[in-house]
């Protein structure tokens, strides 16, 4: 058995690195740096080929409490055992992790990681196809392996992100990923997880009218238009399954075919809407469809939350930290949101919300309902199980527990706070490379800084 | 209420003697001789004469007085049971002098579009025939016509509204100078597209009239002897307003335009005229005691739409009550003792003048009150209170003649007789049809039924109960007046049609003969008798419509608005607390803050704190100095000049808003002091301003005192972006930079010249210039928005080329890759935590960035640029822990470096003896997400507290559910 620290990026990086004070940096900082600039960026690493086992630390396990000066023990990408006494199988490598916590990898449910790289330039996005019903579209074909904040992502501890098209009335499919891999579809942990639908906003400013489609005012569909535009389009599909399943020699369609795991409840139905009339009526609709919805955005779900709760009815949080949407909201109106629907009992995960640049925010927006009321173990949950739970992920990650996957976090404390760090990750057991290009060109330029600066040592 | 065509022709005609143009064929001449006998006379306000006698005569009022017999020979009026008025007078109407040629002004006017001051509503009379009829059915016989186009408008004129010929009409030609804040776009011209350009505009203006003036008196002194300075229609028009001779009419569209206006004219020593906004009831405590003229609109707002559940949700306090508190601004005004004049500008229609008039005396305005705002107070304003205003002999036969209390009553204007003239209102009711009437038809159709008509004349209503118990409703009839008919209109399914019944009826006495057309085409005639008449007043009287609420004044009057500045106690000391002073005692554990009249007095154990000081105690909390941010674009009403590329002249201190629900969220979240920048449009953008978070104070008391000049520059995409304006590149960026400097320094070496020997046109002050020399001179900040290494590193280089530094450096996305030069150019850097990649010279943003600029010798802040993020600083700032800085670096990057990177860092930033005592308590270490902050303290006064917080949401809650209650109970949402 070897037992081996994690060694050259922590080392720079860990708290032990710090600027003591900013009058003696160059002696404390620039032997700690490494000689050169040559590390790579971030590479990627190989699938787990012997037993780990991490050992010393308090482990979170989510769903089974917190065992303290734990084992985990993973194989071939899955969890085989977590205890205090746990028996470690021949060639094991023994990782110690004492003083450390240990925590299911952070799960994004809304995120377009993969698929936008810079947010003014266009071409660099793939989000939004053109037209308004794309159920057949799945964002992980176009999921781009080498994209930056796949490093920044993860050195957050976000190792699974749900990268979901945007626009239309129908979006496409979210693609659930794990955020290590030579390409997307060594990358894909479900192809198609959720349809996603956007609610239309029923109540435009006045002098305009309904939709959600932008454009002219004077020819633009009203509300009552665009939900019925919605109701055919699933009907229609409804009725394509139905024709198929009887053997009917119906014309392929593949927006209809796509429709299908959604319409028979196998993957959720997620319908991004904020206002409170938004989420009634979205929950009416998907009522009278009969499909499992989960609703995203949720900005006034505190005012349908006897509705969410009586109907089971869960809630992808957007903006934790967005501003009130109302001046008499309080300034804490999005902070304390998580912990007003936990009161109620409203079952919620919490997102990235900014978008793809910055899913690495994901702990802050988790972390924030801590300050403002949230119990911290709740907190986590609404970035790890809460939303492998609602996605349909559950089976495989979201929580350390035996048969799931080996998808976690080596912390200095929780992961949601500012004030700890994240020291290791592991993707289905694959040991990380923490470098990201953030940390990249920290390397680099400090490169520079100690060139230029007339200093001897 | 419908304005008719002048039913007769009497009074003034073509006086041979006094007229110069010829009579065309054969002379009109009335006696212009009358007698108004009669009526009760409100002769001025708080004056009345019952059954008095105007005797009127070529125009003037030759006598008034109770029961005088009228004189033989004049033309008698029987007003008995009439109210008879003053004139009204409007002391800033928009008669529609608002045509623009086809192509622009012509002729040297001004370079700039906007500045029309050369225009004269005397010289270009054009009033619009509908507007000024409507004025006079209000009860209007005099107006100042104000222009509408531009900035500068040009000269008002007082002016009769008679139908007379323009030559006639003209009382006070060119009184006054207008000016306002919004451009007029149909004028063109690029340049000022924000309010600070606007004030800008204004300044440079008034300075250049000084100019032109003094430029053609050394051009004329020396006898012509070299060429010219340039003509300027518009500056030569503003001589007497730079001179303090001729007012300047401000129109002000929000309390805060009025401030703003205010001190303008202060600086600049101009006599102001204001037009108020309608929101003078959130400055009362200002206008207290001033007595430049003040003439305020009636234009009350709509109610918020609180028709479903989500739109109530939706409806801020801050609409709710100024839906709610408007219609009480000119009572609030009186009763404080401010002299006020009404206008009808600003109502989207003229017949909303009077009812909404009503509204305001109903709402607290004494109706003498309103009439003097009316009559004698705009008079006197207007220099012809000698003429108008009140009803005495000797003065013009201007007067409103109304069927009842025009100010307590739904009274109608009958007449409005104007130097003499009488132009028709409304006609008088022949009949009054109320009562009881038993109707009965004998035709085929027949039928016998009860018809009741009831209520003030002017909203007759009723009922008729068919003899088989149906019941008719009648909810609006009208008289038509001279013919004593009356017609009804309702819906004919109470009679088992569908479609709408008419009836009409003519009354003689108490006979009445009807006729009806029903959906179905039959058409019953009928007859009937009066049993009953309707005992009622003719007129429905004019009542708070609104519940009363208590609104207790707050400042901003929104949501969170405080009664008062908080008290700043002579000594506050914090006990027990991890106090990070971010000065050289560094962080100190168990620790005290002594703060003494608003400075920080003293940090360490177990402080002395002088008797009577506010004791708070802090154990297990953690102190910091109050966060600030150098990069904010929230609390100001404009962000971006853009109309040219250069405008240093702009600036952002002119255009401060304390109606900013972000200051309250900051204050909140421990920010107290922030650098509020002009926008990123050009290369070298207007001069920003600091603030404190100073909720609830007015803007001007917002500023940080004695704080240094800063100018916004901005490199990279976003000022080359601009499209068809100079520049498209970065090369080009730099280079109009450079042009710029060189420029400023010729026209430096200009003054220099003329200084020392006088001799040619003088130079003129230009304030764009003026503000060029003071960067190169390091007396106006540069704090420049950019990217990339290269851009920073070109600015820094051309700055140090001209001899000067760049105070700071405002996002520096790459400035990591410049840290080594800017550390030894002395340039700071203010920076994301982890904002990047959502542009392209965004995209090699590093979290690192901080440490690597300190750890090269940067000083080095953190910034938000964005109104929530500017509420989270501290987070911002926990952000950069995971890049192995200590946790009192971190915090230094939005305190005491923040201070030292805009070079305010001798006021605040730290906690040390002598700055300002700005300080947070948090709950627990300000860098964790876990923590929030409990109180925050700005000059020694408490902005803000949780307790403080749940009590104002409480208060909140209950002010909401009350004002939307009370818009549900206004009938059709107008609250008025």
């Amino acid at each position: 058995m070897n037992t081996t620290k994690r060694g050259t990026m922590t080392g720079v990086l860990a708290r032990a690195g710090t600027m003591a004070t900013l009058t003696v940096i160059s002696a404390v900082v620039a032997p700690l740096l490494p000689s050169s600039a040559t590390a790579q960026v971030r590479m990627t690493v190989p699938p787990q080929s012997q037993p780990i086992a991490l050992q010393g630390a308090t482990i979170h396990t989510v769903t089974n409490g917190v065992i303290e000066n734990g084992t985990i023990l993973f194989n071939n990408g899955v969890i085989t055992a977590i205890g205090t006494d746990v028996q470690l199988p021949a060639g094991t490598r023994v990782v110690d992790a004492s003083g450390k916590h240990i925590y299911p990898g952070l799960i994004d449910a809304y995120s377009t990681v993969g698929i936008s790289e810079i947010g003014s330039v266009d071409v660099s996005s793939d989000t939004n196809e053109l037209g308004d019903f794309n159920p057949n579209v799945r964002a992980e074909v176009a999921v781009n392996a080498e994209s930056r904040h796949i490093g920044t992502t993860r050195s957050a501890g976000v190792l699974v992100s749900l990268t979901t098209p945007g626009g239309g009335l129908i979006s496409g499919m979210s693609s659930a990923l794990n955020l290590e891999g030579w390409s997307w579809e060594e990358m894909s942990l479900e192809s198609a997880a959720a349809l996603n639908v956007n609610w239309p906003n029923p109540n435009p400013r006045r002098g305009g009218r309904g939709g959600g489609r932008g454009g002219g005012a004077g020819d633009a569909p009203t509300y009552e238009e665009r939900v019925q535009e919605l109701k055919d389009f699933f009907a229609e599909a409804r009725a394509y399954r139905d024709a198929v399943a009887a053997g009917e020699g119906v014309r392929s369609d593949s927006r209809y075919a796509a429709m299908i795991p959604a319409l028979n409840g196998e993957i959720p139905v997620v319908v991004a809407a904020d206002g409170a009339a938004q989420i009634n009526d979205a929950i009416t609709w998907g009522q009278g469809e009969g499909v499992r919805i989960v609703i995203r955005g949720g900005r006034d779900a505190i005012h349908v939350a006897d509705r969410l709760v009586s109907e089971n009815i869960p809630v992808i949080l957007t903006s934790t930290m967005a501003a009130p949407g109302r001046a008499y909201e309080g300034y804490d109106g999005a902070y304390s949101m998580p912990a007003r629907l936990y009161e109620a009992g409203v079952k919620f995960a919490i997102s990235g919300g900014a978008g793809a640049l910055y899913t690495n925010r994901l702990p802050w927006e988790a972390g924030v309902a801590v300050a403002f009321g949230l119990p911290e173990e709740e907190a986590v949950k609404a970035v790890t199980i809460n939303a492998a739970e609602f996605m349909g992920l559950d089976d495989r990650v979201g929580s350390l527990e035996a048969g799931k996957q080996a998808t976690l976090l080596i912390t200095t404390g929780n992961p949601l706070d500012m004030t700890t760090n994240i020291e290791q990750a592991y993707i289905q057991g694959r040991e990380l490379d923490m470098n990201d290009i953030q940390k990249h060109f920290f390397e680099k330029y400090m490169v520079k800084v100690r060139q230029l600066r007339p200093v001897v040592f | 209420m419908l304005g008719f065509t002048l039913f007769l022709t009497a009074g003034v005609e073509a006086q041979q003697a006094t007229r110069t143009q010829p009579v065309t064929g054969i002379r009109d001449n009335g006696t212009g001789f009358h007698a108004l006998v009669g009526a009760r006379v409100v002769t001025s306000p708080g004056q009345v004469l019952e059954n008095a006698t105007i005797v009127v005569r070529d125009g003037l009022i030759q006598s008034v007085g109770r029961n005088d017999q009228p004189p033989a020979g004049a033309r008698v009026w029987d007003l008995a049971g009439l109210t008879v008025y003053p004139g009204f007078i409007d002391a800033h109407a928009d008669l529609g002098m608002d045509n623009v040629p086809e192509g622009g002004d012509v002729g040297p006017t001004h370079w700039n579009p906007q500045v029309r001051a050369w225009f004269s509503t005397t010289m270009n009379f054009e009033d619009d025939e509908d507007r000024r009829s409507a004025l006079r059915s209000q009860g209007f016989g005099t107006a100042l016509a104000v222009p509408k186009q531009g900035i500068f408008r040009g000269t008002a004129s007082v002016v009769n509204l008679t139908d007379d010929g323009v030559r006639d009409r003209i009382l006070r030609p060119d009184l006054v100078h207008s000016i306002g804040f919004q451009r007029s776009f149909q004028l063109g011209g690029a340049y000022p597209n924000s309010p600070m350009g606007v004030a800008a505009l204004m300044k440079q203006t008034f300075m250049d009239t000084d100019w032109y003036m003094r430029a053609w008196e050394a051009y004329e002194a020396s006898g012509r002897a070299f060429l010219p300075p340039e003509t300027s229609a518009s500056l030569a028009a503003l001589e007497e307003v730079v001179q303090g001779n001729q007012p300047m009419f401000f129109e002000t569209n929000s309390e805060e335009e009025y401030l703003r206006a205010y001190a303008l004219a202060a600086d600049y020593r101009v006599t102001p005229w204001f037009r108020g906004s309608g929101q003078e009831y959130r400055i009362v405590d200002v206008l207290e005691g001033r007595t430049e003229p003040l003439v305020i609109p009636l234009d009350f707002p709509d109610a918020p739409d609180v028709d479903n559940p989500e739109r109530a949700l939706n409806a801020s306090l801050a609409q709710l009550r100024h839906w709610y508190l408007a219609p009480t601004s000119p009572g609030q005004l009186s009763g404080a003792g401010v002299r006020f004049a009404i206008t009808t500008d600003g109502l989207s229609s003229l017949n909303e003048f009077l009812p909404n008039l009503r509204i305001a005396v109903a709402r607290g305005l004494p109706a003498d009150d309103a009439l003097a705002a009316l009559t004698t107070t705009p008079a006197d304003w207007l220099g012809i209170d000698r003429t108008h205003g009140t009803i005495e002999a000797g003065k013009v036969a201007n007067l409103v003649v109304s069927e009842g209390d025009l100010f307590n009553e739904e009274a109608t204007v009958r007449d409005v007789w104007v130097q003499g003239k009488v132009y028709g209102v409304t006609r008088p009711a022949q009949v009054d049809p109320r009562g009881t009437w038993l109707i009965a038809s004998d035709d085929e159709w027949g039928f016998e039924a009860e018809l009741r008509l009831e209520g003030p004349l002017n909203r007759l209503g009723g009922h008729i109960d068919v003899t088989d118990g149906e019941r008719i409703d009648l909810s609006s009839a009208s008289v038509v007046a001279e013919t004593g008919r009356i017609e009804v209109r309702f819906d004919g399914e109470d009679l088992g049609y569908e479609g709408t019944a008419l009836l009409a009826g003519s009354v003689a006495g108490d006979e009445f003969f009807g006729w009806t057309s029903l959906p179905n085409g039959a058409d019953p005639s009928f007859q009937g008798t009066r049993t009953q008449a309707f005992e009622g007043a003719a007129r429905g009287t004019v009542a708070m419509n609104v519940p009363e609420i208590d609104l207790p004044f707050i400042r901003p009057m929104m949501e969170y608005g405080r009664s008062s500045i908080p008290e700043q106690p002579p000594a506050v000391v914090v006990r027990n607390a991890t106090v990070w002073t971010q000065g050289t005692q560094g962080r100190l554990e168990n620790a005290d803050l002594l703060v003494r009249a608003g400075q920080v007095a003293e940090v360490g154990i177990d402080l002395d704190a002088p008797s009577g000081a506010v004791e708070i105690d802090a154990t297990g909390k953690h102190v910091t100095p109050g966060l600030i941010d150098v990069h904010i674009h929230a609390g100001v009403s404009g962000v971006n000049e853009s109309g040219f590329a250069i405008v240093p002249e702009v600036q952002m201190g002119d255009v401060v808003t304390h109606n900013n629900i972000w200051m309250y969220r900051q204050l909140a979240g421990g920010l107290t002091t922030a650098h509020v920048k002009h926008g990123s449009a050009n290369p070298i953008g207007g001069e920003n301003v600091f603030v404190k978070m100073r909720w609830g104070s007015l803007p001007e008391d917002l500023k940080l005192e004695n704080a240094p000049r800063t100018v916004k520059f901005a490199l990279g995409e976003n000022p080359k972006r601009r499209q068809g304006r100079y520049p498209d590149t970065r090369m080009g960026t730099q280079e109009i930079i450079r042009d710029h400097f060189m420029a400023a320094r010729d026209y430096e070496r200009e003054w220099q010249r003329w200084e020392a020997n006088g001799e040619g046109i003088p130079p003129r002050r230009d304030l764009r210039m003026e503000a060029i020399l003071d960067i190169l001179n390091q007396e106006l900040l540069i704090s420049s928005h950019g990217y990339r290494a290269d851009e920073f590193l070109a600015l820094i280089r051309l700055a140090e080329e001209f001899g000067f530094r760049v105070q700071t450096l405002q996002h520096g996305v790459e400035a990591y890759k410049i840290a080594s030069e800017l550390a030894a150019s002395g340039v700071a850097a203010a920076v994301w935590s982890d904002w990047g990649a959502f542009k392209l010279e965004a995209y090699d943003a590093t979290v690192y960035n901080a440490r690597i600029l300190m750890e090269a010798g940067v000083v080095t802040s953190l910034h938000s640029d964005d109104n929530q993020i500017s509420t989270r600083m501290n987070w911002e700032a926990g952000k950069l822990l995971r890049t192995g800085l200590t946790e009192e670096q971190a915090l230094s990057t939005v305190t005491n470096q923040s201070a030292q990177a805009v070079a305010i860092d001798d006021q605040v930033g730290s906690l040390e003896p002598g700055k300002d005592g700005d300080f947070v308590i948090w709950s627990g270490n300000p860098l964790s997400q876990f923590t929030r902050a409990e109180q925050t303290w700005i000059d020694g006064r408490r902005y803000f507290s949780l307790e403080e917080d749940a009590a104002q949401r409480e208060e909140i809650e209950r002010e909401r559910t009350q004002l939307i209650q009370a818009v549900l109970s206004v009938e059709g949402r107008s609250g008025r």
